[in-house]
């Protein structure tokens, strides 16, 4: 709850609103039966000056109540709405803050239901304080206090009735509140398992697995819908249950007005209003408890929300440092790596250095740790020891805005997002003109293909990129890498699913077109670095050997052996 | 079909298994409801008889006696109330537990073209948002519209019963209300609509976000991000006040109302006395009874009006999820023929093919794959090569021309026999959350470990998966994967090896794959391949040199044909394609 404080006091005068307005209307509600029967009794007296009069006040009374009760929804439908869209701003901000690590952890399909769905039941709550919760214990303290007054003699009924009611409801609140807790998870863990099939559509089609997809799902959903019954189970006990016990001390206490009737003969008149009072009392302990329901399933969400507005992110960056772009150097130093869930160093004891405008190529085998040395020059993970210099700066000192403008990194799997051609493109360069859109894209070999969409550069590209072949993806995120001209450019194997001829054009491009950015190439091909200035060959997480084409053919085994894998059938003379 | 309709389609197709539980729970409920009504007067009994008592004429034992009856009544609510809630409560979750996974059936059954043009968080949005509106609907408003509905038309016929006229004056102000709430409805229905079109789109957007976060991070995208979702949630915002506003002022406006019939109700009865319709004593008497009336008359409007947001996004919920289950889905030949392997070719015969109907990707492609042999595809990218893949498999079907097994239209085939003839290595690698071993035998969850580390060698992911902390049984958590690239490959490669399919579809299958690696993967599957009718696409020509055809695509239309030796021959785009990518001596 304590989260939402703050967020309340921006909303303070829509508050004070809704106050104000809770007081007329509840005004409104108390007063009305009084002077309904007042009006009544004058009807029956034949009180005609006194009947118009009042049933004037009645028709004030009406226009007040809806007058009141229109502006208590509108201020508290701007506070709901108001605190929980601030709330799920900022909590996208944080989840915004997190390193790659963190949203890993949370999972993205848990951390969209968390903003939509714990959103939802949080604003439930809300809605539940301002429209309801805040009048009730108005009515149940008035009917307690009534009851007992009534018959004082008995005050002890009402407290037995009150004990076994909160008594029950405690456990409940506590046994329901652990189960919203369930709820939520496997709300995550559905929400997963379709998002999941959502990415797979093509491998489970066609491996012909959907019975087995909904198998899957039908568990968890099976395991949710217990939840839920289990849940509702407990209401269905409570309600009647809170009944039965206010049923039972009503009789016990009509019984023993009974018994005792000839020594207090006035006790017959209060039967009736006693009755009612203990059942306004039962109906106001309900919808309190109702709201205390509500309330303990929005405070579930919430410790969800709190989870992600307390999490430190792993990697932090220097917001001091100047936003200014880093020079082009890049200086590996006894660089140790170990995932954060992971049991062995991915990198061992890397140490490197790369002048600006260099061009370096890594190779080695599948899962020697490549990628992961990439995503430490841009700082997606901080080495475990050892340490990375960027221009001269040790990464963990500088800013994260100077980072982003100094590296672009063109990842191993291209992901582009829906919107159109320029958009994603724009990704790597905010203000791009349609020149520097045009030049990108040429460099990239990508403009043979965007010129024949009649849209050129509007085209629309389906999330997941579901419109375009493996080779346009890639074309399309090396351009967006390339736009923005950063000084350092790391193509993780980015031109994979290109032909060889495409694959050959960006490489001639990019050597000539961009003569002082740094660039790491990480390929399979050889072909694709044999012109670099270095070429670092890595082997199971270590760095094992680090020099030209011409200079490495001769030292190292590891490269010699990928060498021997891509030479041609024939030799050049025979084609 | 309007929306109304679509969404009782919706729910009546998911209630009508419960309607057994539906009858007995609001029978009980309606006892309950006529018991509650019934109850005052067995306490009036109860006093009537003290007070008798007490005067004298009368026993102790008839108190008792009535109070046994009162006590025992009141039990018996309860127990009612009890028993109806039960019911009510599991037939709405098993519901609600239908609902969702009739909506994930759902989504099996669709087609690829639903999946490739619409986004994943909208679908994800049903799933976080509309179902759980429906099940809140359901449990709060359930029994409330029945006992209520119930109150409301008893209370109009023992209105009218009693006195028409006076009865008339009570329900004066219903059309005006009516048309009132109807205007207000049809606001708030608007908004309450597109409230959850907008939450859909929000959820679209964290999704898609969330996914590509490595994008958002390295691209410095973060601000980006951040500004692009308040633009989103403003618009949420936005919707969601209009429609809790709209929605929420039919209460107050009801209750309102309810106070000024009062006034109505006497003014009537005053010009009744007036009048001389009715003698004073008895008109005062009526107009008395009649105030009350008109307080339990509109008990039932306010209750409902007050829940009227909640029904509303029900009924939203259930037209959007009936919007999902109209759509058209796969059509899975139920009657087909089925094959059992390759016994002659595959063909592609004459090809046409377009995603959209103004853009024909494949212009007459011709392929023929004998069986027992391996024809490569190769061509620039772009050029139709997946796109060939999706027609053979039919996640898309042919514009015109035909593909088919043993001269057998794939179309002609059943949907399963086909695609579990057909095994392919896709483009892109999918982990699901599940053990390594899970995900190597996906397409064929009873393989034995045996099976497993057999198709895990092959793939060259054994070793990898040794150095894992419980080798085979190392949890994969979805979005957590801990491979790389190229190790997510040999995976995929795994999953296909294990079925065995007796038509093989490699699509890019090592892009990612270092080359020693995957030379050792091509002499392991030589084997697999040897007698294997098998299609690969590749980029890396050294994989396919020794295919029995080479097949060149380019723009949609096959441009060379042959075997490697005679395509380097005639020194056309093959020529070029491979002397650009080859390292030579
Ligand atoms: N789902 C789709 N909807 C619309 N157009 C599509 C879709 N999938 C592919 N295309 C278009 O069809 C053409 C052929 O794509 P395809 O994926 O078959 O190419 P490819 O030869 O496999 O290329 P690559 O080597 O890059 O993988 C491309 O222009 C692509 O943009
Ligand atoms: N998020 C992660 N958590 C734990 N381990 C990981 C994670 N990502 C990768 N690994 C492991 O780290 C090792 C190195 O992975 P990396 O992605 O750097 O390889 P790579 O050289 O880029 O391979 P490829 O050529 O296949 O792309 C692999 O063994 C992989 O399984
Ligand atoms: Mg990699
Ligand atoms: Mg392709």
């Amino acid at each position: 709850m304590k989260i939402l404080l703050p967020y309340f006091k921006r909303y303070k005068k829509d508050v004070f609103l809704t106050l104000i307005t809770i007081v007329f209307s509840a005004f409104a509600t108390l007063y009305q039966p009084r002077l309904l029967q007042q009006v009544q009794n004058e009807l029956l007296a034949d009180q005609q000056q006194a009947v118009i009069r009042d049933t004037a006040i009645l028709i004030g009374l009406g226009l007040l109540s809806i007058i009141t009760g229109v502006l208590n929804v509108y201020y508290a439908s701007r506070i709901t709405q108001g605190v929980v869209s601030d709330l799920r701003e900022d909590t996208y901000a944080k989840i915004q803050t997190f390193s790659l690590a963190n949203v890993q952890q949370f999972s993205s399909e848990s951390l969209s239901v968390r903003l939509i769905n714990d959103m939802q039941q949080i604003m439930n709550m809300i809605m539940t304080i301002f429209m309801q919760l805040i009048r009730m214990p108005l009515i149940l303290i008035g009917s307690i206090i009534m009851a007992i007054v009534t018959i004082p003699r008995y005050w002890w009924a009402v407290v037995v009735l009150l004990a076994l009611i909160m008594g029950l409801g405690v456990v409940a609140v506590k046994q329901i509140t652990a189960m919203f807790d369930r709820f939520q998870m496997y709300m995550d863990k559905i929400s997963g398992r379709t998002g999941e099939f959502l990415q797979g559509v093509r491998v489970v089609k066609s491996f012909n697995q959907s019975p087995q997809e909904i198998a899957k799902l039908n568990k968890d959903s099976d395991e949710l819908n217990e939840v839920n019954i289990k849940v509702g189970y407990w209401f269905s006990t409570i309600l009647p249950g809170a009944q039965l016990i206010s049923y039972l001390v009503i009789s016990l206490v009509v019984y023993l007005i009974g018994t005792s009737i000839l020594q207090h003969p006035q006790d017959i008149s209060v039967i009736t209003p006693y009755v009612n009072y203990v059942l306004t009392m039962l109906f106001a302990i309900l919808l309190v408890g109702m709201a205390v329901m509500q309330i303990s399933r929005g405070n579930v969400s919430l410790r969800r929300i709190q989870e992600i507005m307390d999490t430190q992110p792993d990697v932090v960056f220097n917001e001091k440092a100047p936003e200014d772009a880093l020079g082009g150097s890049i200086e590996f130093d006894d660089v140790s790596f170990t995932y954060p869930d992971g049991q062995q160093p991915v990198l061992k004891h890397i140490s490197f250095a790369v002048a600006p405008g260099q061009m370096v190529g890594i190779v080695g085998a599948t899962g020697s740790g490549k990628s992961t040395l990439a995503q430490l020059i841009a700082r997606l993970y901080d080495p475990t020891t050892g340490k990375i210099k960027i221009g001269g700066s040790d990464l963990r000192q500088v800013n994260e805005k100077a980072l982003r403008k100094t590296v672009s990194y063109v990842l191993q799997k291209a992901v582009l997002f829906s919107g159109t051609i320029a958009d994603n493109l724009r990704q790597g360069k905010k203000d791009a003109t349609s020149y520097e859109l045009e030049r990108a894209a040429q460099m990239a070999q990508a403009s043979e293909f965007i010129q024949r969409y009649d849209e050129t550069f509007d085209h629309e590209v389906e999330e997941r990129s579901a419109n375009l072949s493996g080779g346009q993806k890639q074309r399309l995120s090396i351009a967006r890498g390339i736009i923005a001209g950063s000084p350092i450019l790391i193509l993780d194997d980015s031109t994979s699913a290109l032909d060889a001829e495409s694959e050959k054009l960006v490489q001639e491009t990019l050597e000539k077109q961009l003569p002082d950015t740094t660039k790491i190439m990480i390929a399979e091909k050889i072909v694709s670095v044999m012109h670099a200035d270095k070429i670092l060959v890595l082997d199971n997480g270590r760095l094992v050997a680090e020099g030209t084409h011409e200079e490495l053919l001769k030292t190292s085994p590891v490269y010699q052996e990928i060498y021997k894998t891509q030479k041609a059938k024939e030799r050049k003379e025979e084609l | 079909m309007s929306d109304k309709q679509k969404s009782l389609t919706y729910l009546t197709k998911y209630l009508k298994n419960y309607k057994k539980p539906i009858l007995i729970s609001v029978a009980f409920y309606l006892i309950v409801t006529i018991a509650q009504v019934i109850a005052p007067s067995l306490l009036g009994q109860t006093v009537t008889n003290l007070s008798a008592f007490v005067k004298g004429h009368g026993s102790l034992g008839v108190f008792y006696q009535a109070l046994a009856w009162m006590a025992g009544f009141y039990a018996f609510n309860s127990v009612a109330t009890y028993i109806a809630w039960m019911m009510m409560t599991r037939f709405n979750a098993n519901a609600n537990n239908d609902m969702r996974k009739g909506l994930f059936g759902k989504l099996q059954r669709m087609t690829i073209r639903y999946f490739d043009t619409h986004q994943d968080g909208q679908i994800l949005s049903l799933f976080n948002s509309d179902l759980d509106n429906i099940f809140n609907a359901l449990n709060n408003a359930f029994f409330e519209i029945i006992s209520q509905s119930l109150l409301f038309v008893g209370t109009i016929i023992v209105m009218f019963v009693i006195n028409w006229k006076l009865a008339l004056s009570v329900v004066a102000t219903t059309p005006l209300i009516l048309l009132l709430s109807w205007i207000i409805m049809k606001k708030a229905h608007v908004y309450l609509d597109n409230q959850q079109d907008r939450v859909g789109e929000l959820n679209a957007y964290i999704n898609e976000q969330l996914n590509g976060e490595n994008v958002i991070i390295t691209q410095g995208l973060r601000d980006q991000s951040v500004a692009g979702f308040k633009k989103e949630n403003a618009k949420v915002r936005e919707a969601m006040f209009k429609g809790q506003f709209y929605s929420g002022i039919l209460n107050p406006l009801v209750s309102g109302f309810s106070l000024l019939n009062f006034a109505i109700v006497i003014a009537t009865g005053a010009y009744m006395i007036m009048t001389k319709q009715v003698s004073q004593a008895a008109g005062l008497g009526l107009i008395v009874t009649f105030t009350e009336y008109s307080w339990t008359y509109f008990q039932p409007l306010t209750q409902v009006t007050s829940i009227y947001s909640m029904l509303q996004l029900a009924l939203t919920g259930a037209r959007r999820l009936e919007t999902v289950e109209e759509q058209e889905e796969e059509n899975t030949v139920p009657d087909g023929k089925t094959i059992s392997g390759v016994n002659d070719a595959v063909r592609l015969e004459d090809v046409h093919f377009g995603y959209t109907p103004d853009k024909e990707i494949l212009h007459g492609v011709s392929i023929e794959v004998p069986k027992g042999q391996s024809v490569a595809v190769v061509g620039p990218t772009g050029s139709g090569k997946t796109t060939i893949m999706n027609l053979i498999n039919r996640f898309y079907d042919v514009n015109s021309g035909a593909v088919t097994f043993d001269g057998v239209d794939v179309r002609d085939l059943k949907l399963e026999n086909l695609r579990s003839n057909v095994g392919i290595v896709l483009q892109d690698s999918v982990l699901f959350s599940g053990t390594v071993a899970d995900n190597i035998r996906y397409g064929k969850p009873e393989a034995s470990m045996d099976e497993v580390i057999a198709a895990a060698k092959e793939a060259q992911l054994h070793d990898f998966v040794m150095t894992l902390p419980e080798q085979y049984d190392t949890p994969i958590e979805n979005g957590q994967d801990n491979f790389s690239t190229g190790q997510k490959q040999l995976l995929s490669i795994a999953r296909t090896i294990l079925v065995d399919p007796a038509f093989l579809i490699l699509d890019e299958a090592t892009s990612n794959v270092d080359t020693v690696t995957e030379e050792k993967i091509q002499k392991a599957m030589d084997n697999v391949i040897a007698g294997r009718t098998s299609f690969v696409i590749a980029h890396r020509l050294k994989t396919i040199l020794n295919s029995d055809k080479i097949v060149v695509l380019k723009d949609g239309q096959v441009i060379e044909e042959g075997p490697h030796a005679d395509l380097i021959k005639k020194r056309g785009f093959y020529y070029q394609l491979y002397t650009s990518q080859m390292a030579f001596e």
